[in-house]
């Protein structure tokens, strides 16, 4: 069975997404791997050399490997101030 | 004694006055506060207001190593920064960072250093609101939301930093009939760009608005080209009084266009045109053959903050 994540959207993506989080069965091991397939099905236009990933509240590079259960937060470039 | 540090969100309206009230310590000599608001106009919008939306978790462990690696680089006794969530509007205390150090010069530097981090590191993204009602995810300071970068394509310098001179005062202009000025020139290792004021610690910082001469740059082959011509091998690149000694690069083809440089984007301005001083501060010829082939440099406006080093 595919491990389940639990994907959070930030600012763009959420927008793009049009949902904040949301669970993703998928055989992806890596957030680079989840990324591109999340990609390819909602066409976000962001590319991961671009913006960075956090897991269970970390900031992670992109090819860590994944746990069943993780959360994956997609963070595109951050604008405070 | 370790520091007193603590970085919050709210969605409450930010009290800069009871904030600045914590700061106070006994062995501070400094305290420096600033205090970041919603303005009503961006990059030749009008804006009605902003959203904030945060990833609180990560946030707030992002913040507080912020104020935790800035408070050991500058000597911090108490800081204190906090960043607004939700919808707020023109006038509002968006993001606020307050530093207490033993003297001035640590206070400015790490204030600065604390907001600058925030804007790029911390988990928090903003949503303009324009007059007419659509709204927009923007970048940090104005760069694309999508890469991080400039939308538009500025292009990139690849040329060398070969020299950075900066001089506190003026030796050659307003000395007209008078003898030169005994400020000098120093090399620096670096120095930091201000946009739309100039290099920190030269003289023509904050000088005048617009001006079109914050920085210069001065092509090193036109050093050589002195050099060899008159017969000065030792000649220092400081003695022309520009600022940015590069090589590489064609000066000329850069009047009234956008570049990149070290990552810190400018705007070429005109033909640095030498004066009369060249020929008493070098020898004898040297204005009328910096007139030529561009040699003199090239005047330019700081249009980003950054940091140029050479390499």
């Amino acid at each position: 069975m595919n491990p389940t994540y639990q994907v959070h959207y930030f600012g763009l993506l959420n927008e793009r997404r049009g949902l904040a989080e949301e669970r993703v069965s998928h055989p992806a091991t890596t957030a680079a791997g989840l990324y591109e397939a999340l990609n390819a099905e909602h066409r976000f236009g962001l590319a991961t050399a671009d913006f960075r990933v956090a897991v269970n509240d970390e900031f992670v590079s992109w090819d860590l490997l994944l746990k069943d259960g993780d959360h994956i937060a997609l963070l595109p470039p951050m604008s405070g101030g | 004694m370790l520091p007193s540090l603590h970085f919050f969100l709210t969605d409450q309206v930010i009290d800069s006055a009871s904030l600045t009230s914590e700061l106070h310590d006994a062995a501070a000599g400094a305290e420096v506060t600033f205090d970041g608001r919603v303005r009503n106009h961006n990059d030749g919008q009008v804006v009605g207001g902003l959203e904030y939306q945060a990833y609180p978790a990560l946030a707030l462990a992002t913040g507080r190593r912020i104020l935790e690696e800035e408070a050991s680089r500058h000597g911090i006794l108490r800081a204190l920064a906090a960043h607004r969530t939700g919808s707020l509007e023109i006038g509002e205390s968006a993001v606020w960072v307050g530093v207490a150090t033993a003297h001035r010069g640590e206070a400015f530097d790490a204030a600065r250093a604390i907001m600058e981090r925030l804007k790029y590191e911390l988990p928090v993204w903003k949503k303009e609101t324009y007059l007419n009602g659509s709204t927009e995810w923007v970048g940090p300071d104005n760069k694309s939301a999508e890469t991080g970068r400039r939308s538009d394509d500025v292009p990139e310098w690849k040329s060398e930093l070969v020299e950075i001179w900066i001089s506190p005062g003026n030796d050659f202009r307003g000395h007209n009939g008078g003898s030169r000025g005994e400020n000098g020139i120093v090399s620096l290792p670096e120095v930091e760009c201000v946009a739309g004021m100039g290099l920190k610690g030269d003289r023509y910082f904050g000088y005048k608005p617009d001006f079109k001469g914050q920085v210069t740059f001065f092509d090193a082959e036109a050093v050589d080209a002195v050099r060899n011509h008159f017969v000065c091998p030792d000649l220092s690149s400081g003695e022309f009084r520009r600022n940015l000694i590069v090589r590489g690069i064609d000066l000329s083809a850069w009047v009234g266009k956008r570049f990149l440089f070290q990552g810190v984007e400018f705007e070429g301005s005109e033909e640095c045109k030498p004066c009369y001083w060249m020929d008493a501060a070098v020898s004898p010829g040297v204005e009328e053959f910096l007139k030529t082939r561009f040699r003199g440099g090239l005047r330019a406006r700081i249009l980003s903050d950054g940091v140029l080093k050479v390499f």
